[in-house]
């Protein structure tokens, strides 16, 4: 076809391209021209260690996620609190009715080293407990207790700093967020991941084949399309999955006898511990929504494809059907794809949360980034930082995922290779 | 590197606006509330509406606009009293109006009520007694599907009283003390209405489809409040205009346009922008009302936010059946756990009250008296004393455990309700410092409410509110016949399972009752034994909430189901 | 062609059958039948009063004969009644469907006019300044849930500056004088709600328009064209664009499928009283009648656009023929 004369390489040459450079060779240096992908790459690894280490980060900052300050509300951004006089006392009375021989200890070596200078002796950890934070742990330090830890853990306590500000319950945004990238990002990867490939084998084998595998393949594809959502949800909202599974262990029961049958009731019950009931209905719901639109990109493109000069060449040459639709026809789709699946992440992430609007998403207080953006709605003015926090990580996923979808589509699309 | 600069610009634009925006809001709103005048006044309301056939209407909306255009014989004022409207005086067994009499053996009530003599329709027909009938008649057909039937088939039948057309002599089927509470239906216009039921009423819901409020819903003869409707626009507004016929005092306002806004996030916006004049009680959310009023402080808004505590009792359902919540003491220490002061004080700002049982404030049988009713003041170490009396032991991370098991609970909760999730983790919270886990399993509001409590399939918690009225039995809340069952067809509200001999008795004795101390007697007895108990957690009483420019004089929120458009005529703007 | 066309016309008025008797179902399913939500609220009823009201409303019945008798009303040219608002169907949806049609199709149009040719320039002039500023506004409109960019938009036009209303489609109890000021007044209550409509799907339209020109503009017989000779107007419109054609008309025809639901938070944001308000709230208080009409409507819709689609992919490329 092509009129360029090239004098065509020798068989020799040809080997030694092929083995020096693998296809993932190829599209690791292609993609690493991308500037913005490879950036974009880092961001969402970022996000997965922040999801993974999201324990790690909260005993380090020693920031906890649930605690709540019910009295320190929608606090802006860099607020520091510190426990008033009546919390400090409170807290330091209990503490002496429940260890009353070393309380009486502390109380003495703090008079002892003159470290509190109280009008009575017997109110010495009441002085102390009201010093600044550094203060009262050096004077900590300073002494010999056995209780030492739980003390400085007190102390701790009665200040805390919250760098993006504190929500409806007083608790740290920053926490907050930190967990809700947990749901966030994986959602937005099951999502990505689901509906790639569910919609890549619908759409290729309704393109490829035509006929009455098109024709199923894509009424059943219109049938999800059109099917108001709303009704569906509130339907499997009501499904008690476990009287479902129940039917499975009876089931299980006659199968393998009583063993079996409690085996499997165990499972189940194991399953549904601790409220993961609705978990499972929102990966399902995500998977069973998020597919549609791309296998009908790929099927049109597939439509085209199969026509071409290259498949017709392959198929004259005996390729088996899976070889062309996977080496020559996916190289091709890659660009709708990756589109549709990088732009399904945002909607995915929003939708999760739209989905808790009917107790079908994670149930409080677990937190993700697309709540925390919808409780934030009706109070825009008096805590902006609520809505705009989220929005903010909820754009930079998106932007992350969208480029790094640039990126691999300039490196994997085969007309742009070695080019 | 490019990556960030767009960033920042996108940053810079939203800051730039919102700043900008806090600067002007001022001004238009200062335009916008001082050109009010009694020419007109827009009213929002948030929730959908329907048409305003009074015998079928049954959502909020459409009660509030309907109290513009109809009246009843009774309803409870501002202050929650009882008073007459279409009636001249409430009848009652002191000043003879009822009579207690026996017919067939068979204890009945027999009332005179005499109608207002200048009480008209819009089309100045009179209101008679035959109005009342032919309401009754329409409601007890079996074609017609009314919700609260009971409300007219109670009534057996009208007569009148000396061929008086206006004063009727009401025979109840029941000699029950409060028939005045259930004369609050309303009257239909014999006139129009009767050749319709006539002609369609044999057809299944033949006469809600061609009755003339469907049919020609601004009929001016279908009203015979202070105001008549001149336009409805289903899903978005309704006008109203003042009834040149009207009895009472003549209305002031001389047009009143109530628009449905249907999020309640944008009804702020149209206020301030001057779309909508007043928020109604069917519109913000307590949150949005308390940051609207310090908005209004710091900003200077011409406008005021009213608070008004109502009847409605929020609370949480205990299913008894559940094996740990079978010992009082567990539910008792559940009770003595929760901060109610404090979550009342920090999330509602003071704006609502905590509850001590079902009884709102509002009724006259309320009572926060020790010595009648148990009162539990958050006390943490009679809780944990009360677990640990029960047998249940710290576990290894905190949570109580007996013979194996923790003690572990599930609230389950209408999900997307946004104060009902806060206090649901404010409690979680609560109950985890005492040892006891509570998972949240929320559900839509149809789920919720058409399966999970009906059926009483929630497996420890309902975390949700009773909406009552001044002085009303909880005999369907509180009586073992009430407990929801398959044999019952799932009818009864105790989804609680509560089943109390002694409060049986009490309030099947209630209804027959006719001396008022003496009922207040028995209401308390039966609070005590809830408040022993403790079927069910306490917390909160709800509070309407509005918005009204300063300028508006003579209006008042009740807190109960006769809302505040039943005083419109009193409304004022100059 | 006129059998393929045919026996689609034929598939899809299959399909619409097998799914309106699937939204029936599950519309039966959804728990909270309104005699349940009566007993609910009345615990007075009786045992007998349930059985009597289920004969009432015909509830009592399998769903397969109930959905048979809502079939055969329906062949009689019966769209019956709404059960909440007790006026027949087609009085009431009839102008909540004209408005939603504007709202959306008008949103439609303004997202397809900015996002394709957006998309296109930043296509031809890839990694530039110009294609990242697009880009991250793109991403914004993606990344901003539409009621929140409604809010926004509130803020600023009517309360701050005070330019355009925040809600309604109508000056309410105004009287025009002219079609002129009708067409004027009714404008500026749609400015709003087409643009918060509107930004994302132009985010979507322009991002799938400039990854297909992009993989378009690296074929071959691109460069073919170009040394021949061929003016870049022509190599761009008809050799490029033709090639990316068939992405954007997926994504075209899929975005019908959202209307009603798209549009629900729009018009409830913008108090607009068009037909996706109307079906949510027909979901909510089971109104059967209205429910089922807009599923019908919506699922035709969407079928009729995807066989539309396939009709264009032959016309983008003629390679593509169905037997």
């Amino acid at each position: 076809m092509s009129e360029t004369v090239n004098t065509p390489p020798s068989a020799a040459s040809l080997k030694s391209i092929e083995t020096s450079q693998t296809f993932f060779q190829i599209v690791y240096t292609q993609f690493k021209e991308h500037k913005a992908a490879v950036l974009g790459a880092y961001l969402i690894v970022f996000f997965m260690l922040v999801a993974i280490l999201a324990p790690v980060i909260e005993y380090a900052t020693g920031t906890d996620s649930d605690s709540q300050n019910v009295f320190n509300r929608y606090k802006p951004p860099f607020s520091k609190i510190i426990a008033p006089q009546d919390v400090r006392e409170n807290a330091i009375q209990n503490f002496i009715r429940q260890n009353p021989e070393e309380s009486a200890k502390i109380q003495t070596s703090l008079l002892e080293k003159n470290l509190v200078q109280p009008v009575r002796p017997e109110d010495a950890l009441y002085d102390w407990v009201n010093l600044e934070k550094s203060k009262s742990i050096d004077a900590l330090h300073a002494i010999e207790t056995s209780k030492k830890d739980e003390l400085i853990k007190m102390v701790n306590n009665f200040q805390s700093f919250h760098l993006f500000g504190t929500d409806e319950l007083g608790r740290d945004v920053l926490m907050r967020l930190v967990y809700g990238t947990r749901v966030s990002i994986g959602v937005g990867i099951l999502v990505a991941i689901a509906s790639a490939l569910i919609g890549l084998i619908i759409g290729s084998l309704a393109g490829y084949y035509g006929g009455i595998i098109d024709t199923v393949l894509m009424r059943v594809t219109d049938s999800l399309l059109s099917l108001p959502i709303l009704p569906v949800l509130v339907v499997i909202a009501a499904i008690d999955l476990k009287k479902v599974l129940g039917g499975l262990v009876s089931v299980a029961q006659n199968l393998f006898g009583d063993t079996g049958g409690n085996l499997a009731q165990e499972m189940v019950n194991n399953i549904f511990s601790g409220g993961k009931e609705s978990i499972y209905k929102l990966v399902f719901i995500l998977c069973l929504f998020s597919w549609m639109t791309v296998a009908r990109l790929i099927r049109g493109s597939i439509l085209s494809l199969r026509e071409r000069e290259f498949i017709l060449a392959s198929k004259t040459l005996g390729a088996t059907d899976l070889t062309i639709i996977v080496r020559h026809m996916f190289p091709n789709v890659v660009a709708p794809l990756l589109v549709s699946v990088t732009l399904g992440v945002g909607d995915s992430i929003l939708f999760e949360a739209a989905l808790s609007y009917l107790g079908l998403g994670i149930q409080p207080p677990m937190p993700s980034w697309g709540n925390m953006l919808f409780n934030a709605q009706e109070l825009i003015y008096q805590a902006p930082f609520l809505a705009v926090l989220p929005g903010i990580l909820i754009f930079l996923v998106v932007v992350s995922f969208n480029f790094l979808g640039d990126g691999l589509q300039d490196a994997i699309d085969p007309k742009t290779v070695r080019r | 590197m490019k990556n960030l600069t767009g960033l920042l610009v996108v940053a810079m634009l939203v800051a730039a606006c919102t700043k900008k925006d806090a600067g002007q809001t001022g001004e238009v709103q200062a335009q916008a509330t001082t050109k009010l005048t009694n020419n007109e006044l827009k009213i929002g309301i948030s929730q959908e509406f329907e048409n305003f056939n009074p015998l079928i209407a049954s959502m909020l909306a459409t009660t509030y606009m309907q109290r513009m255009v109809n009246r009843t014989l009774t309803v409870i004022d501002a202050d929650g009293k009882w008073v007459p409207q279409l009636a001249k005086t409430i009848p009652t067994l002191e000043n003879g109006g009822a009579k207690v009499i026996k017919i067939g053996g068979k204890e009945k009530l027999q009332a005179t009520w005499e109608l207002l003599d200048n009480a008209v329709w819009g089309d100045g027909t009179p209101v008679t007694c035959d109005d009342f009938s032919l309401a009754v008649k329409i409601a007890s057909s079996p074609n017609v599907g009314v919700g609260e039937k009971e409300v007219y088939t109670q009534v057996e039948k009208i007569e009148l009283v000396d061929k008086n057309p206006k004063k009727c002599l009401f025979t109840y089927e029941k000699a029950k003390w409060d028939f005045y509470m259930l004369g609050t239906f309303y009257p239909v216009p014999k006139a129009l209405e009767e050749a319709v039921f006539k002609k369609h009423g044999t057809q299944k819901e033949g006469y809600e489809k061609n009755s003339l409020y469907s049919k020609d819903p601004t009929n001016v003869g279908l009203f015979n409040g202070p105001y008549l409707i001149s336009e409805i626009q289903l899903g978005d507004h309704v006008t109203f205009i003042p009834n040149p016929k009207f009895y009472g005092e003549p209305a002031k306002i001389k047009k009143i346009i109530v628009k449905l806004i249907p999020n309640t996030g944008t009804l702020e916006a149209n206020l301030r922008s001057g779309t909508i004049d007043l928020i109604s009680t069917l519109g913000l959310a307590l949150d949005q009302a308390l940051a609207f009023e310090k908005k209004i402080k710091s900003e200077n808004l011409g406008y005021q936010v009213l608070f008004q505590p109502s009847t409605v009792y929020e609370h949480i359902d205990l299913n008894l059946d559940n094996p740990f919540l079978k010992d009082v003491r567990v539910r008792k220490a559940l009770n003595f756990a929760i901060n109610k002061e404090d979550l009342t004080n920090a999330l509602f700002e003071g704006k609502q009250q905590p509850a001590l049982h079902s009884i709102t404030p509002r009724d006259p049988w309320f009572t926060a008296d020790p010595t009648k009713v148990t009162v539990y003041k958050y006390n943490k170490r009679e809780a944990e004393r009360l677990l640990d009396e029960a047998g249940w032991k710290p576990g290894a991370d905190g949570i109580r455990v007996k013979d194996g098991k923790r003690l572990s609970f599930t609230v389950m909760t209408t999900a997307g309700n946004k104060t009902r999730e806060l206090v649901q983790v404010y409690l979680q919270n609560q109950w985890k410092q005492v040892g006891i886990e509570v998972n949240a399993k929320n559900e839509p509001a149809r789920v919720f409410f058409g399966e999970t409590t009906k059926k009483r399939a929630f497996d420890s918690m309902a975390l949700f509110a009773w909406v009552s009225s001044p002085e009303n039995t909880p005999k369907s809340t509180f009586s073992s016949k009430n407990i929801p069952t398959a044999k019952n067809g799932w009818s009864g509200q105790n989804y609680m399972g509560w089943s109390n001999a002694a409060v049986d008795k009490t309030l099947e004795a209630l209804d027959t009752e006719m001396k008022h101390e003496k009922r207040i007697e028995m209401v308390h007895e039966v609070l005590k034994a809830y408040t022993d108990e403790v079927p069910v957690l306490p917390l909160y009483y709800r509070s309407d909430v509005a918005v009204i420019p300063n300028q508006l004089k003579g209006y008042r929120l009740t807190g109960h189901q006769f809302p505040e458009t039943n005083v419109v005529e009193l409304w004022n703007l100059e | 062609m006129t059998t393929y066309i045919l026996r689609r016309i034929l598939q899809t008025l299959m399909v619409i059958v097998i799914l309106s008797y699937v939204c029936f179902s599950l519309m039966t399913l959804m728990p909270g039948d309104p005699i349940e939500l009566m007993i609910s609220a009345n615990p007075k009823i009786t045992q007998e009063d349930v059985v009597r009201l289920r004969a009432f409303y015909g509830l009592d019945q399998p769903t397969y004969v109930r959905y048979y008798n809502w079939v055969s009303e329906i062949a009689k040219g019966d769209l019956g009644y709404s059960r909440t608002y007790r006026i027949p169907v087609t009085e009431m949806m009839g102008p909540s469907l004209k408005a939603t049609f504007i709202l959306s199709m008008g949103s439609l149009l303004f997202a397809i006019m900015v996002g394709i040719p957006l998309g296109i320039y930043c296509a031809l002039k890839p990694n530039s300044k110009m294609d990242y500023l697009v880009n991250i506004f793109n991403f914004g409109g993606i990344s901003i849930p539409s009621f929140f960019l409604g809010i926004v938009l509130i803020i600023i036009f009517s309360v701050g500056l005070g330019w355009l209303p925040a809600g309604g489609y109508q000056t309410t109890g105004m009287q025009y004088s002219s079609l002129w000021n009708e067409l004027v007044d009714k404008a500026k209550y749609l400015i709003l709600p087409i643009l918060s409509l509107s930004v994302q799907s132009i985010g979507r339209f322009s991002r799938f328009s400039r990854s297909a020109m992009v993989e378009a503009m690296r074929n071959d017989f691109i460069r073919t064209a170009r040394a021949k000779g061929m003016s870049e107007q022509v190599v761009i419109w008809k050799h490029g664009f033709r090639n990316a054609l068939i992405p954007l008309i997926t994504i075209v025809a899929i975005s019908f499928s959202s209307v009603f639901s798209g549009a629900l938070i729009t018009e409830s944001l913008f108090a607009y009283p068009g037909v996706g308000r109307l079906i949510y709230t027909s979901i909510i208080g089971n109104d059967f009648n209205v429910a089922m009409i807009s599923f019908i409507i919506s699922i035709a819709m969407v079928l009729i656009m995807n066989l539309v689609a396939d009709l264009l992919y032959g016309a983008a490329d003629p390679r593509i023929s169905y037997k």
